[in-house]
């Protein structure tokens, strides 16, 4: 076989644009899924069974069924309805799907925090929910950073599903540079590789923020 | 010992106090009054209900039946509920210092965040204002040069330090301890104990639950002994430590006189 790399030089523009709107789409749901995650988590902590019990509800279907269903559920079964950019389907449905694995996270980290870390706010003068605010999140939050890095990392690989309901993300992107080239297997080596780099920054990146926080714990 | 005309008001007073874990009792009618600027330690054998009175007092447990006084004004409040009473005990407690044991320092934050952290939210103080006076605490105790050190790079003494100047921050009235120095390496015992020696000559008025005898002999005024959630005799330290009435003290101090633990 000869490899032939000539049409990824040529739709190498194409390619950095998938690469955008794939970093536009992680970013847009890391920051719905971390914030999102945490409040569902206090929410399902600390509030009464009517609240809390729906969201346990919620962040159980979101984890015990398949990503790409859950996307085609938005986006054509909402769609009888209400017609939504596939961009911002995809970023909400990633966006639930990991909120739902954030939370999970930030409920264990939550209750990790000791007792007495909430008895010695509270002698203080703190309310129950600064109490929560203050002692409680921040270091349940930095106790999370390797678990919420390691679902940022498998989220960024998953924007490539957005593909199936058409989101011009990186995969999306060169499949019709396939179609008029018929070279698959280079595109989808330099995509690889393109992921590859991504990941590997990522993991950088967690491992610096997590040597940066450890001496908070 | 003090020289303030008004020593003799009761700053915190505990009056029948019972409090029950399900079917065990474990405060069985307590009374006590610690005056202004008093020293009063608490000594018994592990079980006795010291820790449970003295969580009692700023409401970290619930007692079931009694009064609890902080400078005349009730502690406990069993007509208030939901958000009233939580603003009530949240007030109360501005004024009460709690040291605890195991520190229960902030990891999260620096050491002089950890003694700021409440005068700036629950004071309004401002960060500039804030920073002077945690930095006149943390003088207090010592450890000025650890500002803007985490409290896992610090010493169990050092970390107890702060988190006395952590509560002191809030100007209390009054300084529980609940065996501040029990979790300490036996080194560090003395650097701990020597600041709340010097609470005591500034005439702080404080609660101390402690199994350090001969400290509790050296800084009180007044001395109780605890068992099975009764106040079993209660005097002098000196009396109590050497000359005690009750067989049951005599017995307890047998055991652990000499060998502080
Ligand atoms: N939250 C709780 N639930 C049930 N029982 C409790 C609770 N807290 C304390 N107790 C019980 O109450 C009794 C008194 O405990 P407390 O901690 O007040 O004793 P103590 O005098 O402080 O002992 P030590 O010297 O070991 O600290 C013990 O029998 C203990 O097991
Ligand atoms: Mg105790």
């Amino acid at each position: 076989m000869v490899f032939d790399f000539a049409p990824v030089i040529t739709y190498f523009p194409t390619l950095l644009k998938g690469v955008g709107v794939g970093s536009l789409v992680a970013i847009a749901v890391a920051l719905m899924s971390i914030i999102g995650g945490l409040v569902v988590a206090v929410i399902s902590i600390y509030t009464k069974k009517v609240v809390s019990w729906p969201l346990r509800f919620f962040i159980w279907l979101f984890m015990t069924t398949p990503l790409l269903l859950q996307l085609y559920f938005l986006y054509f079964g909402l769609g009888e309805w209400i017609l939504i950019p596939a961009i911002v389907v995809g970023i909400l449905g990633l966006g639930f799907h990991y909120m739902a694995y954030n939370a999970d996270i930030f409920i264990a980290t939550i209750k990790s925090v000791s007792d007495g870390q909430y008895e010695a706010s509270r002698s203080l003068g703190f309310g129950h929910w600064n109490t929560i605010l203050y002692i409680i999140v921040p270091q349940a939050f930095i106790r999370s950073i390797p678990q919420l890095g390691n679902n940022m990392i498998l989220m960024v690989k998953d924007t490539s599903v957005l593909s199936a309901i058409g989101v011009a993300e990186l995969v999306y992107a060169s499949q019709y540079a396939i179609s008029v080239s018929f070279r698959p297997f280079e595109f989808f080596m330099v995509i690889a590789l393109m992921y590859y780099v991504i990941n590997i920054l990522m993991e950088l990146g967690q491992a610096w923020l997590e040597r940066r926080t450890a001496y908070r714990r | 010992m003090s020289t303030e005309q008004s020593t003799d008001t009761p700053m915190v007073e505990v009056r029948n106090v019972h409090k029950r874990f399900g079917d065990l009792e474990v405060l069985k009618g307590i009374n006590l009054t610690v005056n202004r600027g008093k020293i009063i330690s608490i000594i018994g054998p592990s079980g006795s209900g010291k820790s449970t009175l003295l969580r009692s007092v700023n409401h970290l447990e619930v007692i079931d039946e009694g009064a609890i006084l902080l400078d005349g004004v009730q502690v406990n409040r069993p007509d208030m509920k939901g958000l009233a009473f939580e603003r009530h005990i949240n007030n109360i407690r501005q004024n009460m210092g709690m040291v605890f044991q195991h520190f229960n320092l902030f990891p999260h934050l620096s050491t002089i965040d950890n003694v700021t952290l409440a005068p700036r939210k629950l004071k309004g103080m401002d960060k500039k204002t804030a920073r002077e006076l945690g930095m006149e605490q943390l003088e207090r105790v010592g450890l000025a040069e650890k500002a803007d050190v985490f409290p896992n790079w610090l010493s169990g003494g050092q970390k107890q330090r702060v988190a006395i100047a952590r509560a002191l921050a809030m100007k209390p009235k009054v300084m529980l301890f609940d065996e501040a120095t029990s979790a300490l390496d036996p080194e560090l015992v003395e650097e701990v104990n020597r600041v709340m020696r010097s609470l005591a000559e500034e005439h702080m008025t404080m609660l101390i639950v402690t199994h350090e005898m001969s400290f509790a002999r050296d800084v009180s005024d007044w001395a109780l002994f605890m068992d099975g959630g009764v106040v079993v005799e209660e005097c002098t330290p000196d009396k109590l430590f050497s000359n005690p009435d009750q067989e049951r003290t005599r017995n307890f101090l047998q055991k652990h006189l000499g060998n502080n633990h």
